[in-house]
């Protein structure tokens, strides 16, 4: 095999031959202020924008030196195509939900042209153009949320798992099973408008809710999405989820992209034979806080764990040096 | 404690809805002080529940509706206590999420916490800019100011706001608590903060430190 990034991150994904090093990934954001500065695209312009949105994903691979490319910064896309009120923030502020259109749990109807709503339009378009610039060179990961992180969107988050606490168990499958055609609809259109991988985001996050929960829930939701959806799914859940990271690998996804609370030697060890694992380099202390070498310490450990995809553990502050996303690149770049 | 107590103290651990406002009325009639029933009964389980989500038994769903049925039974109390005059005031804290982030849900069950606790809170809301909050803090003039993150991408806004609140230098300095599920203790050390709790039960615990008489060291 030649170690080309994307052959490096598909041969990862399905565990298959391993090239002259590890490849590094990014499942969620790595856009910060000085990769906006480096490539002149900045936010709010990048989400909304497909060819803006498209040249800050290349910047990710073309100067930060990342095997992948992934357009979608925001966790709002399907909900502004749901209806919900987006404030898009600016260079300083990730976009929020401003608006919870089902908060009274009144029923969802994912609407018949879905993925031509300007928001979830955009995204096609700009992995389109990736496909033009990198198809083959660099993998091209789309990004859709799952049934239980637009429920946050739709009827809000604490609204929502008010429900579950109070039982409303009939209500909350409702509306999970009623926004699954939103997943769906938008994760198909992302392979045919050229995506090679797609993280399906959905925060049933570990400490937020228990392993009980997800089982229960979710975890039946997941297994008909990776069913139904063709193309290979990594799938995106916060917080230390070593109590239900075997339901992931149940569910039928074919990589987790988890946080640095899961220890990667412990995630190996317990699914690593199952599925792609991808991360787990720390946010908050580490690339934001930190120093190149702390990070480049840390993916190395991760490498020797033997997590098969180097990225960060979640988006990244905006803040966060470029130097120390760099230092993920030069750890991977030494090889196994 | 009182069987009464005990029952107020289980139903809000076990999230009885239903039953708390009888059960809290009924110790009323019997004649229980209404500071008892506060402090051994309600606030005495949210110290349970706090313990069940730490120790990963319980969560957020489920102490949602516990701090829930603590409010019903507060709500029942608290009349009666401004009737009597007698002040339970522990200080005021004001709350709020930092700017770019909308994530509340934390920091609501603090302030359900901390109210039960006795402190008065100004509740400031999500996406807090760092302005908008010294404007706050100057007219409020509170004890304690608790800012909560969940983000990472909003760390940064965190920073900033201890660093303002406390750079300011004209007389004395509002301290901070901090939370979140990013935050760590060592990012609250290095930003200023005056404290971190890592869920609501650390939290009230903190700001009962922090708003001790003679409290000044980082508890962090």
């Amino acid at each position: 095999m030649k170690s080309t990034p994307y052959n490096l991150v598909m041969s990862a994904l399905y565990k298959g031959k391993k090239g002259d090093r590890p490849p590094a990934g990014n499942p969620t954001s790595i856009v910060c202020h000085g990769l906006m500065d480096a490539c002149g695209v900045s936010f709010p312009e990048a989400h909304l924008n497909p060819q803006a949105m498209a040249e800050l994903a290349l910047a990710g691979h073309e100067i930060l030196g990342f095997d992948t490319v992934m357009p979608e910064y925001s966790v709002d896309q399907e909900a502004a195509a749901l209806g919900c009120e987006i404030d898009w923030g600016d260079r300083d502020r990730m976009p929020d939900t401003k608006f919870f259109p089902h908060a009274d749990f009144s029923d969802v109807v994912v609407p018949m042209d879905f993925v031509e709503k300007p928001s979830i339009r955009v995204v096609l378009d700009a992995l389109s153009i990736l496909r033009r610039h990198v198809g083959g060179k660099a993998a091209i990961i789309g990004k859709v949320m799952g049934p239980w992180t637009l429920s946050y969107h739709v009827a809000g988050t604490q609204n929502f798992l008010l429900q579950i606490g109070l039982e409303e168990k009939d209500k909350v499958k409702r509306m999970l099973r009623q926004l699954m055609p939103a997943t769906i609809a938008s994760a198909r259109a992302q392979f045919q408008a050229g995506a090679d991988i797609v993280v399906l985001a959905d925060h049933a996050t570990g400490n937020l809710v228990g392993a009980y929960h997800y089982q229960e829930y979710l975890l039946p939701i997941h297994k008909e999405l990776t069913s139904t959806i063709e193309g290979p799914l990594i799938l995106h859940v916060c917080g230390n989820c070593m109590d239900r990271i075997e339901m992931f690998a149940d569910a039928g996804f074919d990589g987790y992209h988890f946080e640095w609370q899961v220890d990667a030697k412990k995630a190996v060890e317990k699914v690593g034979w199952r599925m792609c694992l991808v991360g787990n380099v720390n946010n908050a202390e580490t690339l934001y806080q930190g120093t190149p070498d702390d990070v480049y310490q840390q993916a190395r450990y991760a490498i020797e764990a033997g997590v098969d995809i180097i990225g960060p553990e979640c988006a990244i502050p905006l803040a966060t040096p470029m130097e120390n996303l760099k230092a993920i690149v030069a750890a991977v770049r030494e090889g196994y | 404690m009182s069987d009464r107590l005990e029952q107020i103290k289980e139903a809000v651990i076990t999230r009885k809805r239903a039953e708390i406002h009888g059960l809290v009325e009924t110790a009323v009639n019997e004649g229980i002080e209404p500071g008892s029933i506060i402090d051994s009964g309600l606030i005495a389980a949210m110290d349970v529940v706090g313990r069940q989500f730490s120790d990963n038994e319980i969560f957020v769903p489920e102490m949602l509706v516990s701090a829930l049925t603590m409010k019903m039974g507060l709500d029942v109390v608290k009349p009666l206590l401004l009737k009597s005059g007698e002040n339970r005031s522990r200080g005021t804290v004001i709350m709020a999420t930092v700017k770019g982030d909308i994530h509340d849900i934390g920091k609501n069950i603090v302030i359900m916490m901390l109210e039960g606790a006795g402190f008065q809170v100004v509740d400031l809301g999500v996406d807090l800019t760092v302005e908008k909050l010294v404007d706050q803090v100057d007219a409020v003039r509170p004890d304690l100011v608790g800012l909560s993150a969940l983000l990472t991408t909003t760390m940064p806004e965190m920073r900033r706001a201890v660093q303002v609140l406390h750079g300011r230098g004209s007389g004395k300095t509002v301290k901070v608590m901090v939370g979140g599920a990013p935050v760590t203790p060592s990012f609250a050390r290095e930003i200023g903060a005056d404290g971190y709790g890592a869920d609501a039960a650390e939290a009230v615990a903190l700001a009962r430190r922090l708003t001790s008489p003679g409290e000044g060291q980082a508890a962090c």
